[in-house]
């Protein structure tokens, strides 16, 4: 994909000051990104205001971020990734256990607790889908439902029907991998001969062999039976075309972005580390969208943080957008700028969104900006298998159980997912780094210590539960003017605790996993320690709750301005032309990673703004006597 | 002392042979960041020390054994010994008491760490084994013939 000569930097604020554009979008992510490219497509002149600086991108400006993370000692998921003064962004390794007496203010994310969330997102150029893992689950028609049918969370405006032609078009943007035949479960439909755009990758050995423990292990819950099986996820990067796709048209992968033409990324080669950073691009970020829109006239506007939404106090209508423009990367001195059009769309994720509106003042008269904060729960456990499993080689994760993800038992406790890890107990333990070192430590050395290796590294197993989260009110995204970043933005604070009715799922998912371990002989090394942060207890037992990058949320869609922020376009019920989009529009997630259904609400939304924009267009008819 | 003094000594304790410890482009760094954080004269006692106590013995057990109480278990030269080990493995050098800093010894160390090679498995983000590769069972190399350093051997070119 190439990425138009001088794009990033063909504007500047003084040109910015003297336009008024169709669609001003802050946010340079997967949201921002398709809603520039779909209405660029049609002529629309759009202004996409970016916090993180942006140069064109390259390979050579790609390969600055994997040198990085080869040259970080600690390699957690934001490590590719430049730490600068204006735009500072969560970091797992600032997450603590909160202490009784006040908020934990050590990292971005001022903590009040109870729960401590090691969540992050990546404010660069891309935004979270530079870092994400990729797997990209849609969310199952029931979790449209949930209300209806179990009596659980917010009500959806839309159901499954009306967003699943949006899901194609966004498997279409993202460039899907996965088979059909292994995706229709839980009443997932598709049209006739639908396929996605590219085969499903390979199960991993890892996988395989946990398939043959696993496959047609009976679960009885809230008196329903379940057979689980061992079944591959869909994927956000690039696989084998399907000559079936688009009715026998096929399928071109996007491969890596540059402004030269670079044949890399077209395929998955299997380097293990989609999260934090593909090192070829074949998994999709949201610059292979953005360089499409670039190359349409679509402004690009970097390091240049909104800072206030300002609004007629009339109209309710948003006015203008002032922004903090820095020069210097490593200094917070900034000018102070403003950008102008017919309408705006917040698209900066769930936290900042809300961040932003709170911060400028703009609370709905619902209460509801910033409230209903949600992100998957993840709960893992892990064991020892029998025999070597190859552990450490594929993709992150290529398969899991998806059984549980829906059924009768929702109207008491939460649905889940389970990943198979293929990178081991990475994620609790920091193996297989962690195994090298105590090993080591025990003066193991040669040829013991590479026997020790494959035999503690090479048979590790890893079960991801992503379990879902309800919309709370009191789990909410607040600002404070006490605290604020280097640039004066206010800082996003963090009030989150864990509902039992995921924690009911979490005692489920851990006594399952007993129980599978034990088919598969392997052994449970699983222990959650109480001095960490994360640690819950429910019912008497222990358990660790890490954060799933999967944020949403403080601006629900809905049917009323009563109950929720914004309608089913994502259009705030009280600024008439300001949308607020991406996860943050979800009143439930399901047990879908966020970013597809995410996706497919911003390609309707963006539908809607391109039919708004023509309605405005057509000159007012006067009445004529 | 001479790189070749420490590559004998780091394959005898890595496991892997002098050979392939040279393919990997970072005996001379990973040498230089040892003597940057100990001093010449801290890595000179290790490899003195396992010259003079290791080396002219030709029994494998009796090797072990004293490799283990006179190097990897003396106080001093123990933690020093364990960390070229770390280095090897995946490139980081690991904080000691009085040397606390926790780095990773050149961008490049990182994909050349022995650990993943190991497991028949490739370092996160480099040497990327190509697509489908993981559906098979891994491929984890075999052992070299002997642990003993072939440079140390009495007769280098023989076997």
């Amino acid at each position: 994909m190439i990425f138009p000569e001088g794009a990033s930097a063909r504007t500047s604020p003084a040109a910015v000051a003297g336009r008024v554009y169709d669609v001003v979008i802050v946010g340079a992510g997967i949201a921002g990104a398709v809603i520039a490219d779909r209405l660029s497509r049609e002529g629309r002149s759009v202004l996409v205001l970016e916090a993180a600086p942006a140069e064109d991108l390259t390979i050579k400006g790609y390969e600055a971020y994997l040198t990085d993370f080869y040259a970080a000692a600690s390699k957690d998921n934001q490590s590719p990734y430049p730490v600068i003064e204006p735009v500072p962004m969560p970091r797992s390794t600032d997450a603590r256990p909160i202490r009784p007496g006040g908020p934990n203010t050590n990292g971005y994310l001022v903590q009040n607790g109870p729960h401590s969330t090691d969540t992050t997102y990546t404010r660069v150029l891309g935004g979270t889908t530079m870092h994400w893992e990729g797997k990209i689950l849609r969310m199952l028609p029931q979790d449209f439902e949930l209300a209806e049918q179990r009596g659980q969370g917010p009500k959806w405006p839309l159901g499954y029907a009306d967003l699943e032609p949006f899901y194609r078009e966004a498997e279409r943007e993202i460039g899907v991998s996965a088979d059909i035949e292994d995706q229709r479960y839980l009443g997932l439909t598709y049209p006739p001969n639908y396929v996605f755009p590219m085969r499903g990758l390979p199960p991993s050995y890892l996988d395989q062999m946990v398939a043959r423990g696993v496959d047609g292990t009976r679960v009885e819950l809230d008196g329903e039976e379940f057979s689980l099986k061992v079944r591959p996820f869909p994927q956000g990067r690039n696989g084998i075309p399907n000559p079936a796709y688009d009715a026998g048209r096929g399928f071109v992968p996007v491969g890596a972005v540059s402004t030269s033409q670079v044949d890399e990324g077209e395929r998955c080669q299997g380097n293990n580390n989609c999260v934090p950073l593909c090192p070829v691009q074949a998994k999709y970020h949201a610059g292979k969208t953005l360089a499409k829109a670039l190359d349409r006239n679509v402004d690009l506007l970097a390091q240049s943080v909104a800072y206030q939404v300002h609004t007629d106090p009339e109209t309710g209508r948003v006015t203008q957008i002032e922004y903090r423009h820095y020069h210097d990367p490593n200094s917070a001195e900034y000018q102070t700028g403003f950008a102008r059009g017919r309408t705006y769309v917040l698209a900066t994720n769930a936290i900042e969104n809300a961040r932003l509106m709170l911060a400028s003042g703009l609370q709905s008269r619902s209460d509801l900006v910033g409230r209903n904060l949600m992100d998957h729960a993840y709960l893992l456990t892990w064991a020892l298998l029998p025999e070597i499993a190859g552990t450490m080689r594929g993709t992150n994760c290529t398969s899991g159980i998806v059984d549980l993800r829906g059924g009768r038992f929702r109207r008491d406790q939460a649905s889940f997912s389970i990943d198979i890890h293929n990178d081991g107990w990475g994620w609790p333990t920091g193996a297989p780094v962690s195994d090298l070192v105590r090993i080591v430590d025990q003066n193991t050395y040669g040829f013991d210590l590479r026997r020790s290796l494959v035999d503690q590294v090479s048979r590790q197993l890893l079960f991801a539960h992503m379990i879902e989260v309800l919309a709370e009110p009191e789990n909410r995204v607040t600002v404070d003017p006490r605290y604020r970043d280097r640039l004066g933005n206010m800082r996003p604070v963090i009030s989150f605790r864990v509902p039992d009715y995921t924690m009911r799922g979490a005692a489920f998912a851990r006594r399952l996993s007993r129980q599978l371990f034990e088919r598969l002989g392997a052994q449970d090394h699983t222990s959650y320690d109480p001095s960490e942060y994360g640690y819950v207890e429910f019912e008497g037992e222990g358990y660790r709750i890490l954060g799933g990058n999967h944020l949403a949320g403080t601006h629900i869609m809905g049917t009323s301005p009563g109950t929720s922020v914004v309608d089913d376009n994502q259009r705030s019920w009280e600024h008439e032309n300001l949308y607020l989009v991406g996860g943050g529009s979800m009143p439930t997630i399901g047990t879908a990673n966020t970013t597809v259904t995410a996706t497919a609400l911003c390609l309707r939304t963006a539908r809607h703004l391109l039919h708004e924009l023509r309605h405005q267009d057509q000159p007012v008819a006067l009445a004529t006597h | 002392m001479s790189l070749d003094d420490f590559v004998a000594f780091s394959s005898e304790v890595t496991g892997f042979t002098e050979f392939d410890l040279l393919g990997t482009g970072q005996a001379q760094s990973y040498r230089d960041t040892v003597a940057g954080v100990v001093g010449e004269q801290g890595l000179a006692e290790l490899l003195s020390a396992y010259r003079r106590e290791v080396t002219e013995l030709s029994d494998e057990q009796l090797r072990a054994e004293q490799l283990t109480r006179s190097v990897l278990g003396d106080p001093r030269l123990g933690p020093l010994a364990r960390n070229i080990i770390k280095l090897w493995y995946c490139g980081v050098w690991f904080g000691l008491p009085g040397h606390e800093d926790t780095f990773t010894a050149s961008p490049q160390a990182y994909p050349q760490g022995l650990l993943w090679y190991a497991i028949g498995a490739n370092p996160p983000g480099a040497r990327a084994p190509g697509y489908g590769s993981w559906a098979g069972p891994p491929r984890i190399p075999a052992l070299p013939a002997s642990p003993i350093p072939r440079s140390l051997t009495r007769n280098p070119s023989a076997g």
